[in-house]
């Protein structure tokens, strides 16, 4: 090769390719993300961070937090459920006890049959009626229809090679306490006919789903960290590594998936949650023995500053006198309490059950 | 010479002598090359100071300007932008020299931009310990910084390239193809993140792609593509045999071009998932030009690689940068995925690839070419200084990257298994692991100050030749 020229327009081309794929075509995708609304609320998720908390990263970024801790729940699998909320009413519903008594024992006979149908490994008994019963037309009506259902019922399982066992629990039991968790941790397709054959016999059943993965297993987030939880982060510290636990959802963490598990005392969890915080920013091995976090206690003064706004001292512990965190002390555990990732979007839902609180930045309630 | 210069017959009759395009060197290659291997020390020991944290975080805290979130970017970019680079300009002012049989457009110049490179990576290193970082791997200087040492590399690449145009040697030999990428690559993919991430500021998690490339593309194919310069520069000249398989060396060449900017991004995971999966495949297929040009590059010294490695000190830390060079493209391409995502896996690869890879190829081309251009010599005065850098740095690179690596592995464990206790399996757990690796970079350090020493005895024995009589 002797032109220079061309190795250059050849380097040129090469770089032109893999600027082309990994910078250009992720901002074209990912450019325009924005914050989505949360259901049933007129905020959106990730809210702008208040004045505190934004000064708060500028400290997490200054100290080098994001060196030993990562802001990315990873999610192995997505599975779904069924879940049945209530046995609905529909012509084949019968009363089991008798008129006149005051209470009610709504059965669907659909519903038992769907059930069934569901679930394959679960028994299914005879209704029994009390004889007084038998008089009603509707009664005898809608359990003849019943055995008709379970002798087509035998007939496709019969079909299918499925053997129902003969004891223990039935599809009786299950339609019996609600909500009843019908499918668990099974594919879609399996999940939505199962919705599918309980809505159609006239129930109230909804597909639930499962995010599944050690992070979440360990309590760090309810759900995988997606592109749009850092729409409102510059810079965007997603960290690499993990020399600490994940961080992504600290402000919503259960008390007792810490490495140090502790319990709420009271009501005013946020308060605690922030009063922990600080003292880990503090010493780190108050809380956990072992730890391997620095302390921070440049953020924290020995004694009362001469500020109109000093705070309220911090109690580290009864052998150690109070310190008085700095503003940035407070300023980083703000910012620390906005990190939440429970809000279900549409790219990475949540389980129905952690729905989060609508309003403000405010850590959920555990 | 006369090996690695396959046209030598075509050289222009103006051509500069061997000891006038030296003359023309020494100035900024010496200068560049002890700033170098001095920032090699100086990074070495805070990346030590940084590692015994890991383990001991009672050590050296309550100051925030060493505590380990600032210290360890402090130790990369020191280590990155002082050493690394910096060196890699020495030897690319001298592969131009030589290999273009020139002499070094405006060596003062380059001395001077040399001088404000070195000024500008002290206010980064200094800038991140202050808190200023930007919270970018390998981009961690703050804008203060990041601007004069773009500047300062402007003018040295400006004038290498003016000298590579006015070259006799008309034919660019492979070394040189590295040479040229390299030079026009690194203010391409830094001048795109500095602007998409200080400047323009991109929204969100392109932000976080963004720094994995600069970081992927600065490893991968500035400090490699310096590494194999200089590796097709030193091996056909020590076995004194023209390069084998020259169109190996360019199918090679132009593949690592192509593939190696691609990857980087496997362990990005708040990202969509095609990122990841187009890294990876890349970390795979990168393995294609790697071994193209070491088997080009065995080829030339099969059979003659025992005896070179007894005599010559430069030869000895090539080989073994030419197998790390192996051993880190199929640890990538193997592990380098979802599984050892967020542990010191990839921190491992960071560090193979400056200190090891780019390190000691480095390092073994600075042992010939700093007596090149004090004494006169092909050796540095002191053989058992030699010694004591190869070994050190030997050790020091196998000891950091193995230690980082099975720390890695054992927090992948951790990682993949919600039944593993995090504090006590992952982090305190893994502190056998980073106390061999801060071994490590205590041997990295003691390398760099016996080339130190070593590059001293030189200048000081070139010195008394030159005005030992006046005095």
């Amino acid at each position: 090769m002797r032109y220079g020229p061309i190795l250059g327009a050849g380097a040129l081309f090469s770089l032109a390719c893999s600027w082309a794929a990994l910078v250009m075509a992720p901002q074209l995708q990912l450019g325009a993300l924005a914050p989505a609304p949360i259901p049933n609320s007129s905020d959106v998720h990730p809210a702008l961070r208040p004045g505190l908390a934004a000064q708060g990263a500028e400290v997490y970024r200054s100290l080098g937090c994001y060196q030993c801790h990562t802001r990315q729940v990873r999610q192995k699998r997505l599975l779904f459920g069924a879940r049945l909320n209530a046995v609905g009413s529909n012509a084949n519903t019968v009363s089991l006890e008798l008129p006149g008594s005051g209470k009610t024992n709504l059965v669907n006979l659909d519903l038992l049959i769907a059930l069934a149908k569901a679930r394959p490994d679960l028994g299914i008994a005879k209704v029994t009626v009390p004889p007084p019963l038998l008089a009603d037309t509707n009664v005898v009506a809608a359990l003849g229809q019943f055995t008709a259902n379970l002798a087509l019922l035998q007939h496709a399982d019969d079909k299918a090679g499925i053997v129902r066992p003969t004891s223990g629990p039935t599809v009786n039991d299950v339609a019996g306490r609600r909500p009843a968790e019908i499918l668990v941790k099974v594919g879609p397709e399996a999940a939505e006919r199962a919705v599918k054959l309980l809505t159609d016999s006239g129930a109230k059943a909804e597909l639930v789903i499962y995010n599944l993965g050690p992070d979440i297993e360990r309590g760090w987030g309810a759900r995988r960290s997606v592109a749009r939880d850092f729409v409102n982060d510059t810079p965007v510290l997603l960290g690499s590594l993990r020399v600490g636990p994940d961080l992504a959802s600290l402000g919503t963490r259960a008390p007792e998936k810490f490495a140090a598990p502790w319990k709420f005392a009271g009501t005013n969890t946020a308060a605690e949650l922030e009063h922990r915080l600080l003292i880990h920013l503090y010493n780190p091995r108050l809380l956990a023995k072992d730890s391997t976090c620095p302390s921070a206690t440049y953020l924290f003064d020995k004694q009362k500053p001469e500020v109109r706004y000093a705070g309220e001292p911090l109690v580290v512990s009864k052998e150690l006198p109070p310190v008085f965190p700095k503003h940035n002390a407070r300023a980083l555990v703000a910012y620390l309490l906005t990190q939440r990732n429970d809000v279900s979007l549409p790219e990475a839902p949540t389980p129905a059950v952690a729905a989060a609180p609508a309003g403000s930045n405010a850590p959920a309630k555990p | 010479m006369t090996t690695a210069q396959p046209s030598s017959q075509t050289a222009c009759a103006a051509a500069p002598s061997v000891a006038e395009v030296e003359a023309s060197c020494r100035l900024p290659v010496l200068f560049l090359a002890f700033s170098g291997a001095a920032w090699l020390c100086a990074g070495a020991v805070l990346a030590l100071l940084a590692s015994i944290q890991l383990y001991q975080p009672t050590f050296m805290e309550g100051c925030p300007w060493v505590t380990y979130g600032r210290l360890r970017p402090a130790a990369v970019n020191a280590l990155a932008y002082g050493f690394a680079l910096q060196t890699s300009f020495a030897l690319a002012l001298w592969l131009i020299a030589r290999l273009g049989r020139v002499e070094l457009a405006a060596p003062l110049g380059l001395t001077i931009a040399a001088k404000f490179w070195n000024i500008a990576v002290t206010v980064g290193v200094f800038g991140i310990l202050a808190g200023d970082a930007t919270g970018f791997d390998l981009l961690e200087f703050p804008l203060y910084a990041a601007l004069p040492i773009f500047a300062s590399y402007a003018c040295l690449a400006a004038w290498a390239l003016v000298t590579l145009h006015q070259r006799t040697e008309r034919e660019l030999y492979v070394s040189l193809w590295f040479v040229v990428a390299a030079l026009l690559w690194f203010p391409w993919i830094l001048s795109t993140a500095q602007g998409l991430l200080l400047g323009w500021q991109v929204p969100g998690v392109v932000q976080a792609i963004v720094a994995g490339w600069f970081g992927n593309n600065l490893l991968q194919i500035v400090l490699t593509s310096f590494a194999l310069a200089v590796l097709f520069y030193f091996v056909p000249k020590t076995v004194n045999r023209p390069l084998a398989n020259p169109g190996l060396a360019r199918a090679g060449f132009w593949l690592l071009l192509l593939l190696g900017g691609w990857g980087g991004l496997a362990q990005l995971a708040a990202v969509p998932a095609w990122i990841p999966a187009v890294s990876g495949a890349a970390n795979v297929l990168v393995i294609v030009p790697v071994l193209a040009l070491l088997v080009s590059l065995w080829q030339t010294a099969d059979g003659k690689i025992a005896e070179a490695w007894k005599d010559n000190a430069t030869f000895r830390f090539l080989l073994v940068a030419a197998i790390l060079l192996l051993g880190v493209t199929l640890r990538t391409a193997v592990f380098g995925g979802h599984w050892t995502q967020f542990t010191f896996f990839a921190t491992a690869r960071t560090d193979i690839v400056l200190l090891g890879v780019f390190g000691l190829a480095a390092l073994g081309a600075l042992h010939h070419i700093v007596p090149r251009l004090t004494t006169g010599d092909d050796e540095l005065p002191s053989s058992g200084l030699a010694d004591v850098a190869f070994w050190a740095a030997l050790l020091g690179v196998l000891f950091v990257g193995i230690g980082f690596s099975l720390a890695g592995f054992a927090q992948a464990g951790v990682n993949a298994d919600a039944g593993k206790a995090f504090l006590k399996d992952g982090v305190v757990g893994i502190a056998g692991q980073l106390k061999l690796v801060t071994v490590g970079y205590g041997a990295l350090a003691l390398a760099a100050l016996a080339f130190l020493a070593n590059f001293g005895l030189a200048v000081r024995r070139c010195c008394a030749a030159c005005c030992g009589g006046a005095r």
